[in-house]
């Protein structure tokens, strides 16, 4: 260990081939990462990691007892790559043929192969023949790097971005959408096998820096950073890229600084990167989460801001009015008034507020659900004095669906039980819209386009201009006017059978 | 129709992920610019014999042919919009990235993706009244706009087929019908499309002919052949518990009402 330190010492010289290595290695590791991480291929990552140790000292003794080389950096480098493949082919092999999952597979695999290398390396009959530093391996010492080590970091470097860069929409889309990857005619399996020999490639290139125990930091590491900071995968890419980099630098520096192994600083920079990209990511870290749920606002007092607002008399409304009619925690009304502001449904003045255009349409919306709910309870034989706050409560069950029914089952209700108006079913209700007869309201001008059984014989047919008369007999028959001056007039299920393309909706401010 | 070649012919297909086949020897034939449902309850295959027709699945016996090729060789006539819950939806991928993917069908590996590419892509989210948010990550939307985004990347592949899993799952009224709507002007251009559903109530409202399965094919034919009262009822009690949760304890009246509503709309079969 002193060794290297003294090394460092006698010139600058000798850091440039770590520092070539490990840019390069850093580099390549925290690209493919990123594909690793979005499969949730980590622990593969790590197994292929252990398992090379068996070859690792499989192409040691091939060497040394085949040919009397020693400690043949090639043939080490090409046995773990060969252990690495191995692995995941027996990976793969496994949860195919039987019904262990994958995980399981995993650990089992890498743990026999590991425990082969480890083995053979105990033997007396072969461990007197191995003189190589597996500590190496196991921790890494990129200080010690040579010509052979720059060599393969090149090699890797050079078929692992080219790769990425020519197959990116592959990448992207086996690992996204695998199915529809399939439908189009990419090679899906293919594509897998080529993403987990460029994990096997790297992995061994990373090994030399952080050994085995290590190598799956550089790996994935900076790719979550980046996966915190980036909604996109080329941006992810690069920064991931940018990260393992910087990370490498930095953590090479605080162990020349601390006179430590740099394999251990490398992998403690990435992590503590990695912690601050949570906590401060700009959106998908903890701070940010936090602000949110701070900011956040029950949607049933925005919605009670929204009713008190339209009921008011006048169009700017005092922000002291608003607190008293909404019957919430002052903070939170507050906090719901500036959201909504924020949304664009109020604006604000001179301690007053006013609904905007799309606030106003809210508003009626919500105000329909609560009328109609209303009516509803009333229909079912709610007590008269209870009918408002019930339906208070409910009207914060408002979506279209439940609204739609119930107006459907009431027989589309003009006045809910107090005699105000229900206001019309707007969602729906824009002009060419195509709509059933029955939520046409007073004024409204349509064309027909279809009509149902239950309507055949009332007199219409597709193609005609209707214009709508007030409905009679307690809001139970609807009277439509043809172009020819016509009257037809229909029952709630007629009127459903009717459909018809709006022309004309003049609605109400 | 007689003579012409059908746009899916699916014959003795069986697929099996385990033990269970999750199909098992279904046959069946879909004629080309038919808008045809697929039911069944939960489990009983609805996404594999979609899969199928992609080509993900290999089955164990039987083959799928679209337009009379087989599917191996037919890629690219499918276009496909996947089950919500299938899709890793923090995947750092934008809106506009992900109606780019319609296009890469149309791409041999070593071309780039040119500028009318986008352009039809930006198309397609038009269609969809989805442009305003092109620069989204796909998880920041609501459950409607995810399903219009994919909608929106089967549009720009511009296939034959469209085949369709759940889009109408946990959307709001307007979204599911501006699909609907989607839906229509497809077959309008003369596409064939096979969509999951879950909701039988519209599905005879919506379909051509529906397929329902349960493991095997059950049936297949006009919505009235298909959905015949047994079924019915039994659906339509699904519904009742989610309006009594919908509504609260205040009201027990809503089951009771409901159900009696139910049973005169199942007697005199009058849907509105
Ligand atoms: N990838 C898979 N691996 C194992 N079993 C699966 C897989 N996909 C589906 N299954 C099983 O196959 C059956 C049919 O599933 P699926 O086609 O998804 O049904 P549906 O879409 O109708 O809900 C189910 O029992 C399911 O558990
Ligand atoms: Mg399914």
């Amino acid at each position: 260990m002193m060794e290297w330190l003294t090394e460092i010492h006698q010139g600058q010289g000798h850091l440039i081939k770590p520092l070539i290595v490990g840019t390069l290695v850093s580099l390549v590791c925290s690209i493919v990462g990123c594909f690793i991480i979005l499969r949730r291929l980590s622990f593969l990552s790590d197994a292929i990691a252990h398992a090379m140790l068996a070859g690792v000292v499989g192409g040691y003794l091939l060497m040394k007892l085949a040919f009397g080389v020693e400690a043949h950096v090639g043939a080490m480098l090409l046995g773990a790559l060969l252990a690495g493949v191995i692995t995941v082919a027996l990976v793969s092999f496994v949860t195919g043929a039987s019904r262990i999952k994958q995980d399981t597979a995993i650990g089992i695999m890498y743990t026999g192969i590991f425990a082969i290398g480890a083995f053979a390396i105990s033997m007396k009959a072969l461990g007197k023949h191995i003189h190589i530093d597996i500590y190496h391996f196991i921790v890494g010492s990129v200080i010690t790097v040579g010509n052979p080590e720059l060599w393969i970091a090149g090699i890797v470097a050079a078929i692992v971005i080219p790769l990425v860069i020519m197959f990116y929409r592959e990448l992207q889309l086996t690992s996204f959408d695998p199915v529809m990857a399939a439908s189009i005619g990419m090679p899906v399996l293919a594509v897998d096998y080529m993403l987990t020999g460029m994990t096997s490639l790297v992995v061994v290139s990373g090994v030399r820096i952080a050994g085995v125990i290590l190598v799956v930091a550089l790996i994935i590491t900076p790719a979550a950073s980046a996966y915190l900071l980036f909604d996109k995968l080329s941006r992810m890419i690069v920064a991931s890229a940018a990260i393992g980099v910087g990370c490498f630098w930095g953590g090479f520096w605080l162990a020349r600084v601390a006179g430590a192994s740099p394999g251990p600083a490398i992998v403690i920079t990435g992590t503590g990167f990695f912690m601050l990209t949570l906590v401060f990511a700009p959106h998908y870290g903890l701070l940010a989460d936090w602000r949110r749920r701070l900011h956040a606002v029950p949607q049933e007092i925005k919605e009670d801001v929204l009713g008190s607002v339209l009921r008011s008399d006048e169009e700017w409304v005092p922000l002291t009015q608003v607190m008293r009619n909404v019957s919430s925690p002052r903070p939170l009304v507050r906090s719901a008034i500036g959201s909504l502001i924020r949304q664009d449904l109020l604006d604000q003045e001179n301690g007053k507020v006013k609904l905007t255009m799309q606030g106003r349409r809210e508003a009626r919306r919500l105000l329909r659900a609560h009328r109609i709910w209303e009516t509803y309870l009333d229909h079912m034989g709610t007590p008269a004095r209870e009918l408002h706050g019930q339906a208070h409560k409910l009207e914060h069950l408002n979506d279209e669906r439940t609204i739609d029914y119930l107006d459907d089952k009431l027989g589309h209700p003009l006045t809910d039980p107090h005699g105000s108006e229900i206001p019309e079913d707007f969602v729906d209700f824009e002009e060419l819209e195509e709509v059933r007869a029955s939520l046409l309201r007073k004024g409204n001008r349509a064309e027909v386009i279809r009509i149902e059984e239950a309507a055949r014989g009332s007199g219409l047919h597709a193609g005609m201009t209707v214009s709508t008369e007030p409905r009679s007999s307690d809001g139970q028959t609807w009277t439509l006017v043809t172009d020819d001056g016509r009257q037809v007039q229909l029952a709630h299920h007629q009127a459903d059978a009717v459909f018809v393309k709006l022309i004309q909706v003049d609605q109400k401010p | 129709m007689a003579g012409s070649v059908p746009a899916i012919q699916v014959d003795n297909l069986t697929v099996s992920y385990g033990p269970v086949p999750a199909l098992l020897d279904i046959s069946l034939s879909i004629p080309a610019g038919q808008l045809v449902g697929v039911i069944g309850p939960n489990g009983s295959g609805k996404s594999t014999l979609i899969k199928a027709i992609l080509g993900f699945v290999k089955p164990d016996v039987g083959t799928v042919q679209l337009f009379g090729e087989d599917v191996s060789r037919a890629k690219g006539r499918v276009a496909y919009v996947p089950q919500r819950g299938s899709v890793d939806w923090d995947f750092p991928v934008t809106v506009r990235e992900v109606a780019l993917m319609g296009r890469y069908g149309n791409k041999r590996w070593w071309q780039d993706m040119s500028r009318n590419d986008y352009a039809l892509a930006d198309r397609a989210l038009e269609q969809v009244r989805m442009s305003e948010f092109s620069k989204r990550q796909i998880g920041q939307l609501s459950g409607g706009q995810q399903q219009r985004v994919f909608m929106a990347r089967a549009l720009a592949q511009d296939a034959d087929i469209l085949l369709l899993d759940e889009p109408f799952a946990g959307v709001d009224a307007a979204t599911e019908r501006s699909i609907l709507d989607v839906l229509t002007r497809a077959r309008q251009s003369g596409k064939t499309m096979v969509v999951v559903h879950h909701d039988l109530e519209t599905a005879a409202e919506y379909f051509d002919a529906l397929i329902l399965l349960k493991q095997r094919l059950y049936a297949y034919g006009t919505p009235e052949q298909v959905l015949n009262a047994e079924l019915l009822s039994e659906v339509y009690e699904g519904k009742l518990r989610v309006f009594a949760a919908l509504a609260g304890e205040p009201i027990d009246q809503v089951l009771e009402d409901a159900r009696s509503s139910v049973l005169s709309k199942n007697k005199n079969g009058d849907v509105s």
